[in-house]
């Protein structure tokens, strides 16, 4: 029978992810879990993708503070079904440069694993948490077209 | 959380959705529906907040079909809990205008009651929906947006 998340366990996930500290979420995250932040890891450093509980952990503690600091979060809506979970929230911060708040919602599509997190994938309105971040406005571009690409 | 929505009935919604089926997306909606989609409304004016069934069937009908063609969502994930259901995936179209592809992630998050549709917040990665609607990358200049998207700095 496949693994059903009690809602108990992702309670505690989301209050231990609350606190930003690594401690206490490091026993709701899987070794082998991929955890992926959509964005430009240009703007926002800490997107892209991150294997493994050691690089996960890392990027909560380290990544991600040396861009914002105290984040809250507010869930919206919590959508529970078998091994999988999706959150949708609105985060809170300041910036770490400047103390400015930053606001933008996030959404988190989660697989857990005996109860632990073995995939996540953090959707964000990505234009708007740039611009909030960088405290500039965001423009087209002198490098040139694109082109007529599909993203992957 | 309100009365259980069957998974079938999300199911349908989404059929509906996909096959721009008004007539069945006129009774899968609540009059006091509200649709929220993330974005800066100034590039991409389909993003913002609409509130009423006529307004959002006009939105899905005229309004998003005249800046995106060929809309598809080619879902990953639908979760269906209680009166909530949440589904993520790619959606793909073509910028009407001129035709050029794009291709984005989005997540979707709806409420239902008695089985209709009463709350729909979409979370898009705007950023990559925007380079690639406007065919450019972008870079950051000085000074704040002044229509921004729905969630502005304070």
């Amino acid at each position: 029978m496949a693994y059903s998340v009690p809602r108990t366990v992702v309670e505690e996930f989301y209050k231990a992810y609350a606190t930003r500290d690594a401690d206490k979420i490091a026993p709701f995250i899987h070794d082998d879990v991929e955890w992926t932040i959509s964005g430009p890891v240009d703007f926002l450093p800490f997107c892209g993708v991150h294997r493994g509980k050691a690089d996960v952990l890392d990027m909560i503690e380290h990544k991600v503070k040396a861009v914002l600091r105290n984040i809250s979060f507010e869930p919206e809506s919590i959508v529970i079904d078998g091994d999988q979970v999706a959150m949708l929230s609105r985060q809170a911060a300041k910036r770490s440069k400047d103390g400015c708040t930053v606001r933008y919602r996030v959404a988190n599509i989660m697989r857990f694993r005996d109860g632990k997190v073995i995939e996540n994938f953090s959707l964000l309105d990505s234009f708007d948490a740039v611009e909030q971040v960088i405290g500039q406005q965001l423009t087209a571009g002198t490098h040139g077209a694109i082109g007529d690409f599909v993203a992957v | 959380m309100g009365k259980p929505v069957p998974r079938s009935v999300v199911e349908g919604f989404y059929r509906a959705l996909a096959a721009s089926d008004f007539r069945a997306l006129d009774l899968s909606l609540a009059e006091d529906v509200t649709w929220t989609i993330s974005g800066p409304v100034d590039i991409l004016p389909f993003c913002g907040k609409r509130s009423g069934k006529a307004v959002v069937l006009k939105l899905l009908d005229r309004d998003i079909p005249a800046f995106l063609d060929k809309r598809r969502l080619v879902p990953s994930v639908m979760l269906v809990d209680g009166d909530r259901a949440a589904v993520f995936g790619r959606l793909t179209a073509s910028r009407g205008d001129i035709g050029r592809k794009i291709s984005y992630r989005i997540a979707q998050f709806v409420r239902f009651e008695n089985e209709q549709a009463v709350e729909y917040v979409s979370i898009i990665d705007s950023f990559d929906a925007v380079e690639q609607v406007l065919g450019q990358q972008l870079t950051a200049t000085a000074g704040a947006r002044a229509t921004g998207g729905e969630l502005v700095a304070v």
